[in-house]
């Protein structure tokens, strides 16, 4: 903001006088403001408007034709350089696992979540899907070959490459309409073409190149508007003007809509955007409030409404391509997931009465239903487990008994679980009823007592089991309290009795007054790791909450009322993925072998090892000479900023120079675009890589070209500006420096062949940590290699020296009698309804056996079973169990307690029991934490945990910025 | 100060027609004195008005600090922090903490004088105090005579700044009877000392800045150095006190800003001059608070020369400066054949082998080389036991030290087999070398070198010799160059969940060092381990301060373990949430750390709305309409200005913070709300007397009027107008924060006890207090 008579007049012990920025309008607020004072201001001014002084039009569809054949020749050029052999490496690089992988869920409509928006990964779909991919590849791992299962990865690389092509024409049109020489605008397309970072990223299937074109094409859009905008009011709502201001916010929707980053974009526009206006508020001579008006509604319109409409469409797509279930499910909510094929799920009764066949949800965690299993707690009362479960099971199913049973019409009340089916009136379950939950498959009823749970042995918290058994009255300790929350339910019948979905509820157990409770903290192996279920006192509200989502009763025909889920509509969906998103990414703070902080970005001090195999590399590191180069001229623009805004309030002159004005404003609007997309990584804790630079880099790149340019091309001072061949001489010297850079470090770009010699001849710092040794002595060495493919040798470091004896073949049959080997191992394992199915697995034997056991699922064995044979009644029941053997025909333990050898030394106690993402010490929904000291001070936060420093090619995690 | 108001400098750099007497200064300083004269009656009356409001605020300020300060008798919240390291200071003993030392010593001095031994070490929150015998009340008036005067200090700085009677008794009066001041100033806790330090820095600085007119006099001296004296004490207590820097800091630049500035009033400042003034300001405000700061490790380091609690954060060398450290007095030099016990320096697990082997594959399809397994263990075991072979042949020659990079071979005790690493990926790492053990015909025969390790001791000197506990070292694999390492993270069953021990090979990162526990083949009553007299040695003072500085950040970094009642920034202006400091369950009686909501709504909603003034002004201005009239803005600005500064500079940084945090975090910010309210209630509440803006007008126009052109101070804009506005004001608002303080006062003071409908009462915004069942 120019001073003017407001800052001034405020300015005092704590209002600084605001510095000269560059606004383009200076001029002009000299003579429109109430002082003619300003000391800035020095020549007499004939503009009195806003129109900036010293600017041109430089619309790029008025370029001379001459401009237009060398864009051209910049397009092929590029294409030219982005293409060679783009079809190398033929195996999955880096993050290719991720966004190849978001290719095929999209082809098979599975769900998933991810941090970035989709565009990107809806247009490497599109490309992927034309050409005739299937989504029949995992993209599991970094290395894994695509030739064999023939995967078009070529056609899904072209549009990254595409991006990456179009990059340099675009940085040579965003110089032309900052003014820029066109040997200037070339020189700065030439430096893009030929740097080995943008390179490297627009050659693999990653979302990087498409951000930095969609941010590169804002930055033309904004930049060619800027010039309009500067023109002066005879161009403000041109044709011109509007399209350029359009195409702003288009180009914001399409950046946000490819990584969040495009925030930053965003914050770039509107800081410029926020500048204009405020000069023409300044402006009160030539723009009436009418006007201003207008102005500010047509950028309100074009650079906030156009990019949010564009970003919500993206995902409008993105929801209508995702249909089907997928592993991003358990992060949403039910009604997310009713909202996708098969999770969806018929309608159901809304009432609910004494006798339904229920599942009852809990709310707050996706931890599901309210699940038994004939599995005991090993601690405890040693009684029944009772867990949540994810998954549709029936042993989810549960009975609503009354506390009593029903009178039968001869006074004495009727037994058995269908007393209720046939009773006249409809038996409500109505808000404070006492009920009884029943477990069908185990004849076993939900109770608790004072006993600590398994994992959370807290105070406030009581155990909850099954107990009892097939025509066991019951106990008190059976009873809980419906108690319908009449906040959390739909509003009418449902806030008074119990209906499905609808109605909200807490079950309070009578005796002990204690609530039925669930978290995110996970039962041990022996529960197959499913959510704890607790009956707590002072539990909070959220994770106190239960619904019943199926509903079944013999009164309730076809023709009962029904509900379902609440379609959340898309912007319920998009809201709640919005918010999903923002969470995982917050929490992304692991470290990653080749992360690296902001400070190492400008300096180029580290890049990143993409992929490595057959004496090959691809390692991303950008092209020194441009880099250093770059990161020099925002130093000299900030060097030149201090001292002009000291001289300025010396009272030097210095402003009056057009010149010099519009090198301040030109170059720190690019500036400011480097230094908005630089230091808000500083504030993130996440894991972060060098590829998150580029946008900044290109900014700087900018800032670079417009620097030389007023040096040699503008400023008459220094004279070169009559000598128009030395500026041209001195971009042609610098772009063959350059290109030297580049062809010196292309092997890494390319995953070309190279010889140790050579690699280690450019590897200029240690810091630069790609290994020369994967590469052989000569390149005739390579021949060779190709000539003997089976020489071919892996070049990861694990390579296995030693004579390691040769794995059985997996596809050995295991034998029945082979399992008599371990003995020990060979007790029955108890069933755990839905234990996770370990990957890779086979079956590769079924055995059946009939087994005994008592009403406590205790086993019999066969004398036991023959003494009570006559006086008992025996029920089959059909159990499928797996038993999991791994390759070496050693069985793998799926939460057998008993079946583990004796250790040699006792289990790690710091890991035994204790979930790390679910440690005992986790307490937060106590609602009211007792009196605890901070950390404050003490050695509590000692513990770190030691990362592995010595490098590993990895794949970022899974969720990245 | 009545001399000059903040406005003094005020540029007119862009007011039309604004032509300055060349001769400025000296007729504003010349007309200042005539003014003072024309002033002393009317002067003499407000004087006397405030004096009395400032000693009844005072003698208030005291009520309310001490008032049943003895009770809870048990220790509450972090007392158990700084109550034991007061104690620790008592008994010399070293210990280790985040915060700098100045505001504990504090607390120890207070021990020290009423002879308080330090036998008591406050460990739990609820412990007695009685019955442990301990001066608490004593502790406690240290804070509580502090939190005092950081009221009266408050007026002062409302005072020196010349706002108006009633505006000096609402700012002072919102932080009197605020309920998180009061409750965190009664307790043995580093905040009362912050936060009086940080007022005190503002006070300084306002005085130094009222004294600009006579730069480098004895007086502008003495108030720039009380200035960086405040500050080094609030950075002294804790690191948050680098927001006061800030806030001072922001103040001086801008004020060096306008000295710079060519056409100021008092007329342009050569650059030599501008030299003088910046060093001056360089000096004050962080050389010496720089030096005081060092001053207060130097006495931290020269009271605590036992070994103590806080030894395992620092290096070997430093632990040797303690007396009665193990370091000094349980080493002993390790031999060839010594049969020892290895420990993980971070993860404390023991280098440990058992006849199990690895499995051939693992999960993710790798092979191993099937040997045996080498883990990490964290329980004493003879499986733990490594003997030291020599690298050459094995000679049997007993009684040879081990130095440092001496190659040797450890031989696994129970399973008689050696260690060995080589080219293989270990379980869970491909990039790491497997560790495992070999035959004692393979570790001699072709394997040999695979089973040769580097002692490398760390910081050690070549010839070093290699002792228990003290000789933190390196194992490196010799052929490869690989260190051992360890991590936390459990091998899968086959391994019984013990730690993967690999070979790292980045060889720097700390993580890499181990160190020997016991040499378990040395009997109790060996000769070598009989212990000599050591000396203690020394270090140089900065080479500690630097070690012990960097230890503090790195653990400051550390503090991210989530806490029940932390609070996220965000909700400390509104007061969302509170902290529970102490229950007692048989008398239903709580502390729960909250502000006073009413005082903390109120000082909240005035920064909206001084925000929303500037806002308005500057737009108005932008369009060329001047709605304010020249005084109200300049003091709008510059002096309330600058308390909003102090409360932004006090609140935002908190945003950026990592690390866990809590409401009292906010103390700093509600005082410089406070003040802003002050001021702007003022600004709200009064109108200027219309004549001086007359006369300024008249005077800007560049008529030489009769009016004498001077600067205005608070008592002459107050001469003429009525506060009766003010007064209403602040009568409605004290009485207001009054009641609820009040109301909360029984949480503040933890007495009396409450009953549930009570406190299910008092639980304005779902606080979430205990007992309301």
């Amino acid at each position: 903001m120019a001073p003017s008579a407001a800052a001034k007049a405020a300015s005092g012990r704590v209002s600084p006088p605001l510095p000269p920025n560059p606004a383009p309008t200076q001029p002009i607020q000299s003579s429109v403001s109430t002082s003619s004072k300003n000391k800035s201001k020095g020549a007499a001014k004939r503009i009195n408007d806003y129109t900036s002084e010293g600017v041109q039009d430089n619309d790029v569809f008025l370029l001379p034709g001459s401009d237009y054949q060398l864009l051209l020749g910049i397009t092929f050029l590029a294409a030219a350089v982005r293409l060679f052999r783009i079809y190398q490496p033929t195996s999955v690089v880096f993050d290719e696992v991720h966004f190849g992988g978001f290719a095929t869920k999209y082809i098979k409509g599975k769900f998933f979540m991810d941090v970035h928006p989709p565009l990107a990964k809806l247009m490497i779909t599109l490309f992927g899907y034309l050409a005739g991919f299937d989504g029949n590849f995992d993209f599991k791992e970094i290395g894994k070959d695509y030739l064999e299962p023939g995967v078009p990865y070529v056609a899904m690389r072209l549009f990254p490459a595409i991006c990456g092509i179009l990059l340099a024409p675009t940085m040579f049109l965003t110089l032309k309409a900052a003014g820029c020489r066109t040997s200037t605008a070339a020189m700065g397309a030439g430096l893009i073409i030929f740097e080995n970072g943008l390179l490297t990223q627009a050659r693999l299937i990653l979302l990087d190149s498409p951000l930095m074109i969609t941010t590169a094409f804002t930055a033309l859009a904004f930049t060619s508007f800027t010039n309009q905008q500067e023109l002066g009011p005879s161009r403000a709502f041109s044709p011109s003007w509007w399209f350029w201001l359009v195409m702003t916010g288009l180009g914001l929707g399409m950046t946000v809509s490819i990584k969040w980053v495009g925030l930053f974009t965003i914050a770039w526009v509107g800081g410029l955007t926020l500048v204009q206006l405020w000069v023409l508020w300044g402006d009160y001579k030539n723009v009436t409030i009418r006007t201003f008006s207008k102005h500010f509604l047509a950028r309100a319109f074009c650079l906030i409404v156009i990019p949010l409409t564009f970003y919500m469409a993206m995902f409008g797509i993105h929801f209508l391509c995702l249909v089907n279930p997928g592993e991003g499910d358990g992060f949403m909510s039910s009604e997310f997931q009713s909202t996708l094929n098969s999770k969806g799920m018929q309608d159901v009764p809304a009432d609910v009465l004494m006798g339904s066949k229920v599942s009852i949800r809990h709310v707050n965690t996706q931890g599901g239903y309210l699940h038994s299993h004939p599995l005991m707690y090993p601690t405890g009362s040693k009684q029944q487990q009772i867990t949540l479960y994810p998954h549709k099971d029936d042993n989810n199913l549960w009975f609503l008994e009354n506390q009593t049973q029903p009178l039968g019409a001869d006074g004495l009340p009727i037994n058995g679980t269908s007393a209720w089916n046939n009773l006249e009136e409809t038996p409500y379950i109505k808000n404070g009823a006492i009920i009884r939950i029943y477990h069908v498959p185990t004849h076993r009823r939900l109770h608790s007592h004072d006993v600590r749970p398994p994992v959370t042995e807290a105070e406030w918290q009581n155990e909850v089991s099954a107990y009892g058994y097939e025509g066991f009255d019951g106990d008190a300790n059976d009873f809980f309290r419906v108690e319908i929350v009449k906040k959390k339910s739909k509003s009418g019948v449902a806030q008074e009795r119990l209906r499905t979905i609808d109605t909200k509820f807490r079950l309070v157990h009578v005796m002990t007054g204690c609530v039925l409770f669930s978290h995110k903290v996970k039962l041990p192996a022996w529960a197959s790791e499913q959510q704890e279920v607790t009956c707590a006192r002072g539990g909070t509200l959220p994770n106190s909450l239960w619904y019943i989502e199926s509903n079944e009763h013999a009164k309730l025909g076809p023709d009962a009322e029904k509900v379902n889920y609440a379609n959340p509509g898309f912007l319920g969906k998009f809201w709640e993925l919005q918010k999903v998103m923002w969470k995982t990414n917050a929490g992304l703070v692991e470290s990653h072998a080749w992360d690296s902080r902001p400070d190492s970005w400008p300096i180029l001090r580290r890049g990143i090892n993409f992929w490595g195999k057959d004496h090959r590399q691809i390692y991303l590191i950008g092209n020194p000479i441009v880099w250093w180069s770059a990161t020099a001229a925002v130093f000299v623009y900030v060097l030149f900023k201090g001292i002009a805004v000291l001289r300025w309030q010396r009272s030097f002159n210095d402003y009056a120079d057009p010149v010099f004005k519009r090198f301040d404003y030109e170059i720190g609007t690019s500036v400011l675009g480097w230094a908005l997309h630089y230091f808000p990584f500083y504030l993130m804790q996440r894991q972060l890589f060098l590829h998150h630079y580029f946008p900044a880099l290109y900014f700087s790149v900018i800032a670079f070209c417009q620097v030389y340019d007023f040096v040699v091309a503008r400023i008459s001072a220094l004279g070169l500006k009559k000598n128009p061949l030395i500026g041209k001489t001195g971009a042609l010297l610098f772009l063959v420096i350059s290109i030297a850079a580049f062809t010196l470090l292309s092997p890494l770009a390319y995953g070309n062949t190279w010889t140790k010699a050579e690699c280690k001849r450019v590897k200029l710092f240690n810091t630069w940590d790609w290994d020369c040794n994967t590469f052989l002595d000569s390149y005739d060495a390579y021949d060779q290699l190709a000539k003997s493919p089976a020489a071919a040798s892996p070049t990861s470091t694990s390579k296995p020296s030693v004579n390691v004896q040769a794995p059985p073949p997996a596809e050995n049959p295991v034998a029945a009698g082979e399992q008599a080997k371990a003995p020990a191992v060979e007790q029955p394992k108890e069933e755990v309804s839905g234990a996770p199915a370990v990957d890779d697995q086979r079956v590769v034997h079924t055995e059946e056996r009939v087994e005994y056991r008592d009403q406590d699922g205790n086993l019999l064995d066969i004398e036991q079973v023959k003494a009570l044979e006559g006086k008992v009644e025996f029920k089959t029941r059909y159990e499928t169990r797996t038993r999991v053997i791994d390759a070496a025909g050693n069985e793998v333990f799926v939460g057998a307690e008993e079946g583990s050898p004796v250790p040699v030394a006792p289990p790690h106690p710091d890991v035994e029991g204790v979930d790390r993402e679910t440690p005992k010490s986790l307490i937060p929904d106590e609602s009211i934490p007792a009196a605890e000291k901070s950390v404050e001070g003490e050695k509590e936060a000692e513990e770190k945990a030691p990362k592995p420093a010595s490098e590993s090619k990895e794949k970022t995690a899974k969720e990245e910025l | 100060m009545t001399t000059t108001a903040p406005q003094g400098t005020l540029r007119q750099r862009s007011v039309a027609g604004s032509k300055k007497p060349k001769d400025g200064a000296s007729s504003d300083v010349e007309l200042d004195k005539l003014v003072k004269a024309a002033n002393k009656a009317p002067k003499a009356v407000s004087e006397r008005d405030h004096k009395a409001a400032f000693t009844l605020i005072t003698i208030l300020a005291f009520v309310t600090r001490f008032w049943g300060i003895s009770h809870p008798n048990e220790v509450v919240f972090d007392e158990v922090h700084f109550g034991k390291f007061a104690s620790y200071y008592l008994e010399k003993t070293y210990f280790f903490d985040v915060h700098p030392p100045f505001g504990k010593l504090l607390f120890a001095f207070v021990g020290w004088l009423v002879g308080f031994d330090g036998h008591f070490h406050f460990e739990n929150i609820g412990d007695s105090y009685i019955a442990n015998k301990v001066p608490y009340v004593a502790f406690r008036s240290l804070p509580a005579l502090l939190g005092a005067l950081t009221v009266s200090v408050v007026y002062l700085i409302m005072w020196e700044s010349g706002y108006s009677l009633p505006a000096c008794i609402l700012a002072a009066g919102l932080v009197l009877l605020d309920n998180a001041h009061i409750g965190q100033t009664r307790l043995i806790l580093l905040d009362a000392t912050l936060v009086f330090a940080m007022a005190c820095s503002l006070l300084c600085y306002i005085k130094f800045y009222k004294l600009r007119h006579e730069p480098f006099s004895r007086k502008w001296w003495k108030w720039l150095i009380l200035t960086g004296f405040a500050l080094s004490c609030d950075i002294s207590t804790k690191y948050v006190g680098l927001f006061a820097f800030i806030t001072i800091g922001s103040a001086v630049v801008i004020d060096l800003w306008e000295l710079l500035d060519i056409k100021r009033p008092g007329g342009a400042l050569t650059l030599p001059q501008f030299g003088k003034h910046f060093a001056a300001r360089a000096f004050g405000l962080i050389i010496l608070p720089f030096l005081f700061y060092l001053f207060w490790f130097q006495v931290h380091f020269t009271i605590l020369t036992r070994s103590g609690p806080g030894d395992d954060f620092m290096t070997p060398e430093f632990q040797e400066t303690l007396s009665d450290n193990i370091m000094l007095s349980n080493a002993i030099t390790i031999d060839y054949y010594d049969t020892i016990s290895i420990k993980h320096k971070e993860t404390k697990a023991y280098l440990h082998s058992h006849p199990e082997r690895y499995p051939l594959r693992y999960d993710d399809g790798r092979v191993s080389s099937q040997g045996q397994q080498v883990t990490g263990y964290p329980f004493n075991d003879t499986n733990n036991y490594w003997q030291i072979l020599p690298a050459g042949a094995d000679d049997k020659q007993l009684d040879r030290h081990i130095k440092n990079h001496d190659l040797i071979r450890l031989r696994h005790i129970v399973t008689n087999t050696i260690l060995l690493s080589h080219d293989v990926a270990s379980p869970y790492f491909p990039t790491n070398q497997e560790f495992t053990t070999v035959s004692l015909a393979d570790a001699y025969g072709d394997r040999a070198a695979d089973t040769l390790f580097e002692v490398r001791i760390e910081h050690g000197k070549p010839n070093q010799e290699w002792k228990t506990i003290s000789g933190h070292f390196k194992l490196i694999h010799n052929p490869s160059k690989v260190a051992m390492w360890t991590h936390t993270k459990p091998l899968p069953e086959w391994g019984f969940k013990q730690q993967e021990i690999n070979g790292n090979k980045q060889i720097a990162p700390s993580s890499n060092v181990w160190l020997v526990e016991d040499i378990s083949s040395l009997p109790a009553d060996h000769p070598r381990r009989a212990k000599k007299e050591k000396k203690v040695k020394t270090l140089p003072f900065l080479r500690k301060w630097f070690e012990l500085q960097r230890s503090m950040f790195w653990h400051n970094n550390q503090l991210t373990a989530s806490h029940p009642y932390a609070s996220l920034p965000y909700s400390w202006p509104f007061l969302l949430r509170g902290v529970s400091f102490w229950t007692q369950n048989d008398t239903r009686q709580q502390i729960y750390f909250l502000g006073n909501p009413i005082g903390w709504w109120i000082a909240s909603s005035v920064l909206a709305i001084f925000a929303g003034i500037i806002l308005a002004d500057q737009f108005s201005l932008r369009r060329g309409m001047d709605a304010l009239d020249h005084r109200s803005r300049s003091r709008l600005y510059n002096s309330t200005g600058f308390f909003f500064l102090a409360w932004a500079t006090h609140y935002f940084p908190f945003y950026v913070m990592g690390r866990q945090l809590f409401l009292h975090h906010y103390l700093p910010a509600h005082l410089a709300s406070a003040l802003v309210t002050g001021a702007l209630v003022e600004f709200i509440f009064s109108q200027d007397a219309v004549e001086h803006e007359v006369a300024y007008q008249a005077a800007k126009a560049g008529k030489k009027s009769q009016t004498p052109k001077h600067h205005l101070t608070a008592r002459e804009r107050f001469a003429g107008q009525s506060l009766f506005g003010s007064w209403v004001a602040t009568g409605v608002i004290l009485t207001l924060v009054a009641a609820g303080w009040y109301f909360f006062l029984p949480l503040t003071y933890g007495y009396p006890g409450l009953t549930v409908e009570q406190v299910v009462r008092r639980k304005w915004l779902g606080y979430d207090l205990h007992f309301a069942k």
